[in-house]
């Protein structure tokens, strides 16, 4: 694409030149949200060029970028609808009397390697493989079929001719070329697609399986923490994901806050992990819900393949992968919430599920919070910003203005007092683009759409 | 009256509004009244996510049961300080009996401050409360409350989380060796005869039916006609909550455990339990969080026992039909 800007052109690239300015904003501006337009998933493209979102109603939202204006050629081109699509509908398991929610889980893009596009979707048991592809021309002239489509009586037709393609209106097609279907018993919480770009791994909150993006009807299990007695059962899966380079490694988190790689070469199963990361509790800080807020909800490989991303419900923390003892860098997001835990767990923020994303160049990473706040943290500068996205704060190209949250004492000018912080209003889904200071944020029901100012 | 509505993601309920107030203390040295309340809430989370649309989040109720087991724990430390205080009971037997009880001290009311699980792991053979059979100390009771207990795995439902999440053996500072308890007074249902009963000094009055007349002093007595719900035996697809059990099966190896039928698994290993000692006695939890549970008038038995309790166990006595027995913790 033209005028995309490589982060590395960027003196760090990260959040301490940068300023971010309101870009786009998509989705209904109703206070009063219908639960399927709730947003469940975000994801760009590997070339950033695609915005897919994913909803609770199952369905999934396709954005494209527009390209440069030759008019304007120090803008980037805006997303706007590219493909909109129905890719779970609700199910229900007759055998075991249970619903199963359409509700988009992940997305994952795969590597393009034609004109179409694929990505994979999944809600809690089914996986499907889409295909998206362009058509922008039509055959007409048929011998047999009138133009607009009626069969032509065959006797009646005396000559015959060859028909031709001509250009029509651009008209984009989703297809599901893959069900993934049958192969879990519980909720599936992830997707990964392997370096190899042949297969993929789905996990669920026991089993981790692998699949070959061609066949649907097998997959094997590489990971199974199911005990022979459930009564033993003391963690679950909760997020796993594939090295970025290493077709043989990945990695998945627990709700005991570990992280575990597994290498495949070792065994088909790989229950034995070959590294464990965990870090031990301050036991200063026990509390009755130190296992809710040490349940990791995301985990992301760093896009050189060295460092991995946590997200518990307070931090976010980064792993190097040659350490299994600590994290290198850890990131407070909203400490003045450990105080609130017992609220948070009778209106069940607590359980709520962060994820968290780098940017391209991994010198930045980024979470969300509640208010419809999200943070930054740049690991160069060691300095993190907080943002919020608002509709009163969605003036084009409008720089953000960072915010800030009174822990206690007195409350500054434009703070903003824990006690009055939104908890219904929650950034759950972030999204960077791979190659340029572009970030999608996705609120409820909206999809907040940031990108630098460029000068 | 529970009833489980369903809430937009995203929007808690109307009446969990979402300005923080402190009224908990979220350390280990809270109040008695925090963990009481959180025993509640939790109780009434996991009632709730039984009819929450896609099935039962596994993940969820795993983290709710650990906060159950950390108030659980927090409050029978609170009890061993009390309990130490009571007069030691002159029938050793009796005190055994008792064992397998579940007990509440106090009146009535004053069951709502606390409720535990007071059995020795030798008399949990046939409770099978998990890892901690071998366990026959009375000291460490808090030990065998951190274990699982037993529930039958029907079909694929073997996603006891309640209790599997007991059997953590993660040991933490807060696990405190509990003596028997040693109560003046408990209150405890039986399931099969409908009586209601006041235990007195570790002698256990069972003559004691639901009348207002036999609870000692300050105790009050309830009854409840238990309604014999068949359904019992239809288990959630996968996730079972231990709303009831029919029967405790050991796993063994299976490969198809995603597609095991619900009735393989009313089988018992735990016949060994005798009618005595099956009066597998039902406290009621009166806490004031979980009065709400206690409306005997309103909620059929089963319900209330599925909020109340974290496991069942399911004994099947030979030619004696089905005793149940709730454990709480």
């Amino acid at each position: 694409m033209a005028g995309k800007r490589k982060l590395s052109e960027r003196p760090g690239g990260g959040s301490s030149d940068v300023q971010w300015c309101f870009s786009q904003v998509k989705g209904a501006m109703d206070d009063d949200v219908a639960e399927a337009d709730i947003i469940s998933t975000v994801e760009f493209n590997h070339t950033g060029e695609l915005l897919a979102t994913g909803d609770k109603g199952g369905r999934v939202v396709i954005f494209q970028q527009e390209p440069e204006s030759k008019n304007q050629p120090q803008c980037r081109g805006e997303y706007n609808v590219y493909s909109t699509f129905q890719s779970h509908e609700p199910e229900f398991d007759y055998l075991k009397s249970l619903e199963i929610e359409e509700k988009i889980n992940k997305i994952r893009w795969l590597p393009q390697k034609n004109a179409a596009q694929f990505l994979l979707s999944t809600n809690d048991k089914t996986i499907k493989l889409w295909k998206i592809s362009e058509r922008d021309k039509r055959p007409e002239g048929y011998n047999l079929k009138e133009e607009d489509g009626r069969y032509r009586d065959p006797n009646s037709v005396t000559t015959l001719r060859v028909p031709v393609l001509r250009p029509m209106d651009l008209m984009v097609e989703a297809s599901p070329r893959r069900v993934f279907a049958n192969a879990h018993t519980y909720h599936i919480n992830s997707i990964s697609v392997n370096s190899d770009h042949e297969t993929y791994l789905s996990a669920d909150d026991l089993r981790i399986n692998l699949w070959h993006l061609e066949i649907t009807d097998r997959s094997f299990n590489i990971v199974d923490i199911k005990p022979a007695n459930m009564e033993e059962l003391t963690e679950v899966i909760t997020a796993a994901e594939f090295h970025p380079d290493q077709c043989n490694t990945f990695v998945y988190s627990s709700s005991k806050g570990t992280i575990r790689l597994c290498d495949m070469r070792a065994s088909a199963l790989c229950d034995q992990h070959a590294k464990m990361f965990e870090e031990p509790e301050d036991p200063n800080n026990r509390s009755f819900f130190s296992e809710i807020i040490s349940s990791i909800s995301d985990v992301k490989f760093s896009h050189s393949g060295r460092y991995m991303m946590t997200r518990d419900y307070l931090s976010v923390k980064i792993w190097d992968l040659n350490m299994e003892t600590r994290p290198v860098e850890t990131y407070q997001v909203h400490e003045y919430l450990r105080s609130k835990l017992c609220s948070l767990y009778e209106n069940d923020c607590i359980f709520d599920k962060f994820e968290c994303c780098w940017n391209g160049n991994d010198s930045v990473v980024m979470t969300g919070s509640y208010n419809n706040f999200f943070r930054m943290f740049d690991r160069d500068y060691r300095q993190d910003v907080t943002f919020e996205a608002s509709r009163e704060n969605s003036k084009p190209r409008s720089v953000l203005k960072p915010r800030k949250i009174s822990t206690g004492g007195k409350r500054k000018k434009d703070e903003i007092s824990v006690d009055s912080l939104d908890f219904n209003k929650k950034i759950l889904h972030t999204a960077w683009h791979p190659l340029d200071n572009i970030i999608a944020v996705a609120t409820t029901n909206n999809l907040y759409i940031f990108q630098d100012k460029l000068n | 009256m529970l009833t489980a509505s369903r809430q937009p993601v995203g929007s808690p309920s109307h009446r969990e509004q979402t300005s923080m107030q402190t009224h908990c203390c979220p350390t280990l040295t809270g109040c008695a009244f925090d963990a009481q309340n959180l025993i509640s809430i939790s109780l009434r989370k996991i009632q709730s996510s039984r009819t929450q649309r896609g099935g039962i989040k596994l993940h969820k109720n795993l983290l709710v049961t650990y906060v159950l087991r950390n108030a659980r724990q927090f409050y029978m430390s609170k009890n061993s300080l009390q309990t130490q205080r009571t007069p030691p009971y002159e029938d050793a037997a009796a005190v055994h009996r008792r064992q397998e009880y579940i007990e509440l001290t106090g009146s009535f009311t004053e069951l709502a401050d606390d409720f535990y699980c007071n059995f020795t792991g030798t008399e949990s053979d046939t409770w099978h409360c998990g890892a901690h059979q071998s366990s026959a100390q009375p000291s460490e009771l808090a030990h065998q409350d951190a274990s699982a207990c037993a529930m039958a795995s029907p079909s694929d439902s073997e996603l006891m989380v309640s209790e599997a999440c007991w059997s953590c053996t993660d040991k933490s500072s807060w696990e405190l060796p509990i003596l028997n308890a040693q109560a003046n007074q408990k209150t405890v249902l039986d399931l099969d005869t409908h009586v209601v009963t006041t235990v007195t000094n570790g002698y256990f009055h069972s003559d004691c039916c639901a009348q207002p007349k036999q609870p000692q002093a300050g105790a009050q007595c309830y009854t409840r006609k238990r309604k014999m719900d068949t359904s019992y035996y239809i288990v959630d697809p996968e996730f079972y909550l231990p709303d009831f059990v029919p029967c405790k099966r050991m796993r063994s190896e299976d490969d198809d455990d995603d597609n095991d039928d619900d009735g393989d698994d009313l089988q018992s290993d735990s016949g060994q339990l005798d009618s005595a000692n099956i009066s597998n006695l039902i406290s009621v939890l009166g806490s004031g969080g979980l009065s709400e549970f206690v409306s005997w008038q309103q909620m059929d038995l089963e319900q209330i026992f599925g909020t109340q309790t974290i496991c069942l166990k399911h004994t099947l006595l030979a030619g004696s039909g089905w005793t149940r027995a709730i454990e709480a913790f």
